[in-house]
């Protein structure tokens, strides 16, 4: 299909096409493209060396074990945030103080500290029980007549 | 070839911090490089961005380079990458228009504004016969004859630029020369007579293309 020297001839680098294209004009960057690309070179080399480009094959075969290590132990870590962390604290906390007043008011011999108990019924009446809160408040003034209340998240 | 070696280890002493270095193979490279762009995109805005480009990306990689292969093959295989990104970005290239191969099927790419015919027209009019029929050759075709031409790359070495086959490489770079030669020689015009009209432009694609 094609003459077999065809291709080999012009290979060889005599043919007439390319003495002709040899025999073209050869245009060559301008001026201030030279300038701009051999400015970059020297400002490549300007960089410190460890953000250069050398800095790339230094890189330490242990890099992505140590970060999937320390991917693992973040997400155990927040997993045992989740589990056991200040929100289920509180939870615990708030239960027996609850417990606590009805503990109190069940036993008519035990003669609670005024602080504790002012709290106590704060405490009922945020959590929206105020016929208890009432009921301790009743018992508090009869235990301390003489104490005013002047909180008013105690009084109804 | 001594100036490959020579190449070769200019370009490793700009990797260990000799600037002078890359100057002087900046000065063997520049022309071949350039006018291997410019022939590719036709456009001087674009090759200019393009040949800014390519040696961007060898300074960038410079801490990688070791001297395996013929610099020119390390250069303008980046150079090639460079063009490829830029036809697939500006000129969508449809995938039909790429494979060259198949003599008949070889029709130019679609191309965007700044690259229409008359546009393509105004540039060759400034060119030679033989320079015209090479800006209307299929891309790839055109790529083949400018390595060999511009830097002296085998087919092999052309090959591996262009991330062919050795015997697609050669049939592009054969395909080349036969449009080449039919072009001008159906055109009956002397070697070196410039194109001056818009109407031999499209002689010259019409005969590339069929």
């Amino acid at each position: 299909m094609h003459p077999p020297d065809e291709l080999d001839e012009y290979l060889r680098g005599d043919s007439a096409l390319s003495c002709q294209y040899r025999r073209e004009a050869a245009p060559v960057p301008p001026p201030a493209l030279d300038r701009r690309v051999l400015e970059l070179s020297r400002a490549a080399h300007e960089l410190p060396a460890a953000s250069g480009a050398r800095a790339a094959p230094a890189r330490s075969p242990y890099l992505a074990p140590l970060a999937f290590a320390a991917s693992v132990l973040l997400s155990v870590a927040l997993v045992l945030a989740i589990a056991f962390g200040p929100q289920t604290a509180k939870r615990v906390d708030d239960a027996p103080r609850v417990v606590r007043v009805a503990y109190s008011s069940s036993d008519p011999r035990t003669v609670r500290a005024p602080k504790a108990w002012l709290a106590d019924i704060a405490a009922l009446r945020r959590a929206g029980r105020n016929r208890e809160a009432d009921e301790e408040l009743r018992r508090f003034r009869s235990t301390y007549p003489g104490l005013s209340i002047s909180d008013p998240a105690i009084r109804p | 070839m001594e100036s490959v070696d020579e190449d070769a280890r200019l370009m490793l002493r700009y990797r260990d911090g000799d600037t002078d270095a890359f100057s002087a193979l900046y000065a063997r490279h520049k022309g071949p490089l350039y006018r291997y762009l410019l022939r590719q995109v036709r456009n001087a805005g674009s090759a200019a961005d393009l040949f800014q480009d390519v040696w961007s990306r060898l300074v960038a990689n410079r801490g990688r380079y070791q001297a395996r292969a013929k610099f020119a093959t390390y250069l303008f295989h980046i150079a090639h990458n460079c063009t490829m990104d830029f036809f697939r970005r500006d000129l969508r290239l449809p995938r039909a228009a790429r494979t060259d191969d198949v003599y008949a099927q070889a029709p130019e790419p679609e191309v965007p504004e700044y690259q229409r015919p008359d546009v393509l027209a105004e540039f060759a009019e400034q060119q030679s016969a033989l320079l015209a029929a090479v800006s209307a050759l299929p891309h790839e075709q055109r790529e083949a004859f400018l390595l060999h031409e511009e830097t002296g790359l085998t087919i092999e070495e052309i090959a591996r630029v262009t991330d062919v086959g050795i015997e697609t490489a050669k049939s592009r770079l054969r395909y080349a020369i036969r449009k080449l030669k039919t072009s001008l020689a159906s055109a009956q015009f002397p070697a070196v007579m410039p194109l001056r009209t818009r109407r031999h432009l499209k002689a010259a694609q019409f005969n590339a293309s069929t």
